[in-house]
C-alpha cells in the first residue's frame, strides 16, 4: 500500500561508448544515437537500461506526470502505452513527441549545443518549459509502457561521417511518475471509473471518504442496537 | 510539542575556507568514492553527524525535498582544456575519456531502515533522484524538474538515510579551482524535512491512519477540530 514519487533518467552513456549498461559507472562515455530511430530509454540498447520492459503488475497503477529531454540535436520524447503512441499529429499520423525545446532537461539549460572537436559551444540562454504534461498519462494495471527518444539529426555533429563517441552529443531523457501500489492502485482504478483525476490528494480523499462512511455505519449500527434494547 | 522545519546540507569537502590538497583518509570526498553510495549523514566524507539519522518513539519526520549538484550534458568531443564558462557549474571540465558531461553525474537516494525509496520501472533499486532534475543550489541555469510529492514519511523508531552517488571520472571530479578536482568541494547535497515532536507526532500518526497528508496545516486543522469537539 503506497504512493511513491519516482523518476527515471536516461543518458546515452555506457562503458566504452557502445551499447547499454544496467548500472552507471565512471567509465561511461557517449554512445552515438542514430537519426530518426525511436530509442526506448528503458530497454533500447543504448545508454543506461533496465532489466525488462517497463510494465505495471496487476496491483500497480502508474501516472506519468512529466517527460523531458535535452533540447539539442532536435531531440523529442514520446510515450507509448502497449502499442499506441500518446502524441500524434493533427492528421493522426505519427510524430516524434514532445520536443526537448518545449520540455527541456535539465530545465534552464542552454537551448543549443554546437558540437566542436575541442570545445562544445552552448547558446548563452536559459531554456524554460513551454509544455506541461497535463492531464497526466495513466498506465493501467497490466500495461506495458515505453518512453521513446528520437533525434532527427542524429547525436553526431559530423554529417556524412560515421558517428563516434568523439563527435557525438550527450543527450538525456527524464520521466517523473507516481507509482500506486496495492490498495492505492485499487483506489486509483476506482477514481478512474468515477472520472476523478488520479493524484495523491484524490486518493487520500477517497480513503477519507471510506473511513467516514465506515464511521457513520458504525454509529448508525450502535444507535440501532441501543434503540432495540430500549 | 512542536513542528519544526529542518534542513541538512552536505558538502564533500569537510574543510572551511580554502580547501587543502587531497590526502587519503582525511574525510575528503575523493575520486575513490566514484560510483559508491555514500551517506550524507554518517558516510565518513565531508560534514557528518554523530549517529545515524533516526526518529525516537515521540518523533515523526516528513522529508519534503532532496537535491544535489546538477550535471550538464555536453558531448564526447571536448577535452580537458575546455572548462565550462557559464552557470553554477562554471569551472567544471570535460575530458575526452570522460562521460561527456559537466558536473558530477550525482544522484540522491532516500533509504528508510533497509528499503530504498526510488526504484526503476522494473522494481530494481536505482541511484535515486538525479541532481539534474532536483538541483542544489538552484539557479537560472538549473531549475527543478522534480518535486518530492507525495512526501516521504519516517515513522517513529525508524532509521533513515540520504545517500549520495556520483559517477564522474577522476579527471572530471570537480572544478579546477580550489583544488577541488580531488577533494570533492563541488559535491553538494541538501535535504529539507519537517520534524514533528511529542503530541504533534501523535497527531501525525493519527493523520496517517486517516489517510490525510501530513503537513503543518493539517496538523493544525486536527488540533482545531479537537478543540472545537471540546466546545472551545
Amino acid at each position: 500500500m503506497s504512493m511513491r514519487s519516482q523518476v527515471y533518467e536516461w543518458a546515452n552513456l555506457a562503458p566504452g561508448g557502445a551499447g547499454s549498461t544496467l548500472s552507471r559507472s565512471n567509465t561511461d562515455t557517449v554512445v552515438p544515437v542514430p537519426a530518426n530511430v525511436s530509442t526506448d530509454i528503458f530497454i533500447g540498447g543504448i545508454g543506461n537500461n533496465i532489466t525488462k520492459p517497463a510494465e505495471t503488475t496487476a496491483t500497480q497503477f502508474i501516472v506519468i506526470e512529466d517527460i523531458s529531454c535535452t533540447p539539442w540535436v532536435a531531440g523529442a520524447v514520446q510515450v507509448r502505452i502497449n502499442t499506441t503512441d500518446y502524441f500524434q499529429n493533427p492528421d493522426v499520423t505519427q510524430m516524434n513527441g514532445v520536443p526537448g525545446l518545449a520540455s527541456p532537461y535539465p530545465r534552464g539549460c542552454p537551448s543549443n549545443l554546437t558540437l566542436n572537436a575541442a570545445n562544445p559551444a552552448f547558446t548563452p540562454d536559459n531554456l524554460l518549459k513551454s509544455f506541461d504534461l497535463y492531464p497526466d498519462v495513466y498506465v493501467l494495471p497490466g500495461q506495458v509502457f515505453q518512453i521513446l527518444y528520437t533525434t532527427s539529426t542524429s547525436s553526431s555533429g559530423a554529417v556524412g561521417t560515421a558517428p563516434t563517441t568523439a563527435n557525438s552529443a550527450t543527450v538525456m531523457c527524464f520521466v517523473k511518475y507516481t507509482l500506486y501500489d496495492g490498495p492505492d492502485a485499487l483506489i486509483a482504478n476506482k477514481l478512474l471509473e468515477l472520472g476523478v483525476t488520479i493524484n495523491p490528494n484524490n486518493v487520500d480523499w477517497y480513503k477519507r471518504s471510506l473511513i467516514e462512511q465506515q464511521t457513520r455505519s458504525a454509529v448508525a449500527a450502535t444507535a440501532a442496537a441501543a434503540g432495540g434494547q430500549a | 510539542m512542536s513542528m519544526r522545519s529542518q534542513v541538512y546540507a552536505w558538502n564533500g569537502n569537510s574543510f572551511i575556507g580554502a580547501a587543502p590538497a587531497f590526502a587519503a583518509g582525511t574525510g575528503q570526498f575523493g575520486t575513490a568514492q566514484s560510483g559508491v553510495q555514500t551517506s550524507i549523514f554518517i558516510g565518513g566524507f565531508g560534514n557528518n553527524i554523530t549517529k545515524p539519522a533516526e526518529t525516537t518513539a515521540t518523533e515523526f519526520v516528513v522529508i519534503e525535498d532532496v537535491s544535489c549538484t546538477p550535471t550538464l550534458p555536453a558531448s564526447g568531443a571536448a577535452t580537458s582544456a575546455a572548462p565550462l564558462a557559464i552557470g553554477q557549474l562554471a569551472g567544471w571540465i570535460l575530458n575526452a575519456a570522460g562521460p561527456g558531461t559537466f558536473g558530477p553525474r550525482a544522484y540522491l537516494q532516500v533509504r528508510i531502515n533497509t528499503t530504498d525509496y526510488f526504484l526503476n520501472p522494473d522494481n530494481v533499486t536505482n541511484d535515486g533522484i538525479p541532481g539534474t532534475s532536483s538541483p542544489y543550489p538552484r539557479s537560472l541555469d538549473f531549475q527543478p524538474s522534480f518535486n518530492l510529492y507525495p512526501d516521504v514519511y519516517v515513522l517513529p523508531g525508524q532509521v533513515w538515510d540520504v545517500r549520495y552517488t556520483a559517477y564522474a571520472a577522476a579527471a572530471n571530479w570537480g572544478t579546477a579551482t580550489l583544488n577541488a578536482a580531488t577533494n570533492g568541494a563541488d559535491h553538494n547535497a541538501f535535504c529539507k524535512y519537517t520534524l514533528y515532536d511529542g503530541p504533534d507526532a501523535l497527531i501525525a500518526n493519527k493523520l496517517l491512519e486517516m489517510g490525510i497528508s501530513i503537513n503543518p496545516g493539517n496538523v493544525d486543522w486536527y488540533k482545531r477540530s479537537l478543540l472545537s469537539a471540546q466546545g472551545m
